[in-house]
């Protein structure tokens, strides 16, 4: 049975690169944003593998704590 | 002992002290048990079961109670107090242990509950012995002024003892329930707290209340255990009560008994020569890329030895407990996922705490360094970010233990000051990826250059021209040889190097008292 995996942002950034989109599968611990803070980028990974069903965020971004950038179907 | 010849001559009451026990040990009845485990929690003596050593428990005001009596004046019934309490053993080593019980429901009258949760604290303070909490207990109500036909007003029961505690002996709250009111504060002001996911709700008011004020939240939006490990209400989240009750006895066995003892060397089967050659490239050159502080932090400690407490809060730095060479160690490390390792007005507060931590009970402080500074911004300054980074900066200058920092990469600004008591003997090395300075060039340059860059042709060009003319005298290699660092370091020699340290500080950790009291 699939399942929503919500993946949040762990800080406030700005989101630096978007390397999936919706209907890509993933693997778990795969790359899907990278966030960037302090002049670092910043990975954001896959908790688990799944296809990504919605990216809800794009390039240049700002994003808060928490807020969610991917929903994967897992 | 053999058996006895005869009769005792107090073998009456012994029989009645045994059924009065017996009594007491089926808590809130059958019923009231059921429910406590149908919403996928323990009850208080399988909490201490699980806590505890096993049969290790010796109860304290095991039969005090609500009794109530026949015609005949013989005990009908004893309704045991809603807190339990005692001594046992954690690791073989003897721990106070006192919990509420959610089953029991007095018909008339709790008497012993409110004075045996501050014996317990006070037997703690007073046998200098580790404490855990078990909280599981609503806070006060109206009914009270209902059935006592006066109001009053308030103070905070045990208060006093609890705060003689912080700064006594190690004390853990494990939160495995509803807590609110007063519970709150027994929660937090604590040495290590753990909520226990989905089971446990931690609020000062609870929903029905927030209702009334036209605010709809559920248990878990309002005070959920992670949301509260978010917000540095309590330290950690364990998956189930069984989890929660490991944790408090691994947080307890990196600490002396009390602040009159130091903490004992362990066993170690880890070489302290060991020298991990992946370290050596554990830095990536690129500074935007970052790395796995863990990683890092775990192949420099003994094998199976790191223990991170308040991952979700201010998680700039990483707190955790760990081994080196057997000896128990406070060990800060800076976290890049988080803010690349800047510190932010959380970070700043979980430094503090932490820091205060290990000075209280004499443990030696690791710090792997990477600090970009702190976080900037409207939202830093409103979050009275100065504030408390002027906290964190002031425990780490207040720390008396023995210290070692060990620059990994950044240290910039204030914050990155903030890694050592710069008056002290510095006992500190640096990666050769180490790097420094009074705030980075990336960012500085705009500032301190700006009419320059905005006179010239090609401002970009400026820019970079600048840029890589400071770039040469970025090498951390300059800063050594002005001797402005101690030495720098094959980062493969960090374990062998740290197990030196321990051993040799060893002897300047002093047992007692330290000047302040610690606040929760």
């Amino acid at each position: 049975m699939s399942r929503d995996v919500v993946v949040k942002s762990e800080l406030k950034a700005s989101v630096w690169q978007v390397l999936v989109k919706p209907g890509d599968r993933v693997e778990e611990d795969q790359e899907l944003i990278i966030l960037e803070s302090m002049k670092t980028e910043i990975p954001v990974t896959a908790p688990s593998a799944g296809v990504v069903r919605e990216v809800r965020v794009a390039e240049k971004d700002q994003v808060a704590e928490l807020q969610v950038l991917v929903v994967i179907d897992g | 002992m053999a058996e006895a010849m005869e009769d005792p001559v107090w073998g009456p009451e012994l029989e009645e002290i045994a059924e009065r026990k017996k009594m007491a040990l089926e808590m809130g009845g059958p019923e009231r048990i059921e429910r406590q485990r149908s919403q996928g929690k323990l009850t208080v003596r399988d909490r201490i079961g699980g806590l505890l050593d096993e049969g290790s428990f010796d109860e304290i005001g095991s039969i005090s109670g609500y009794a109530e009596y026949g015609a005949d004046n013989k005990l009908k019934k004893l309704t045991p107090s809603s807190f339990v309490m005692g001594r046992g053993l954690i690791d073989g080593r003897p721990v106070m242990v006192g919990g509420n019980d959610f089953t029991v429901r007095s018909p008339g009258g709790d008497p012993g509950a409110g004075r045996k949760s501050f014996v317990v604290e006070r037997l703690a303070t007073e046998l200098r012995l580790p404490l855990v909490r078990l909280i599981d207990g609503f806070g006060g109500s109206v009914r009270t002024q209902d059935s006592i036909g006066r109001t009053y007003i308030p103070d905070n029961p045990g208060w006093r003892e609890i705060l003689d505690n912080l700064a006594t002996v190690p004390v853990v709250s494990l939160g495995l329930g509803a807590i609110a009111g007063l519970h709150t504060v027994r929660l937090v002001a604590s040495h290590y707290s753990v909520m226990v996911a989905e089971s446990s709700h931690m609020f000062m008011a609870g929903p029905p209340v927030m209702a009334r004020l036209g605010q709809t939240f559920t248990k878990e939006e309002l005070g959920g255990a992670e949301l509260q490990a978010r917000a540095g209400s309590a330290d950690d989240v364990a998956a189930s009560e069984a989890e929660a009750f490991q944790m408090a006895r691994r947080f307890l066995s990196y600490l002396p008994a009390s602040v009159y003892e130091l903490a004992e060397r362990g066993p170690s089967e880890d070489p302290p020569d060991r020298r991990d050659a992946w370290l050596a490239s554990a830095i990536p050159r690129d500074r935007r890329k970052i790395y796995d502080p863990r990683r890092i932090i775990r192949s420099v400690v003994d094998k199976g030895s790191f223990f991170e407490m308040g991952r979700l809060f201010g998680g700039s730095m990483i707190t955790s407990f760990a081994r080196i060479d057997g000896w128990p160690v406070a060990l800060m490390a800076s976290n890049p996922h988080i803010y690349g390792g800047g510190w932010t007005d959380k970070t700043s507060q979980k430094v503090a705490r932490f820091v205060d931590l290990a000075t209280a009970f004499h443990l030696p402080v690791v710090v792997l360094v990477d600090i970009p500074g702190f976080v900037i911004g409207q939202d830093a300054e409103m979050a009275g970010t100065v504030r408390h980074g002027s906290r964190a900066l002031a425990a780490v200058y207040q720390a008396n233990v023995p210290w070692c920092s060990i620059i990994v990469r950044k240290c910039f600004g204030v914050a990155g000051a903030g890694h050592t008591d710069h008056t002290r003997a510095q006992y500190r090395y640096a990666w050769p990826s180490a790097d420094w300075g009074s705030m980075p060039q990336e960012g500085g340059i705009e500032a301190a250059y700006r009419a320059e860059i905005e006179a010239a042709p090609d401002p970009e060009a400026k820019r970079r021209e600048i840029e890589s003319r400071l770039n040469l005298s970025r090498s951390p290699l300059r800063t050594a040889e002005h001797f402005m660092v101690e030495e720098m370091i094959d980062p493969r020699d960090t374990r062998p190097l740290l197990c030196e340290f321990v051993n040799l500080t060893a002897k300047l950790r002093h047992p007692g008292r330290a000047s302040f009291g610690l606040r929760p």
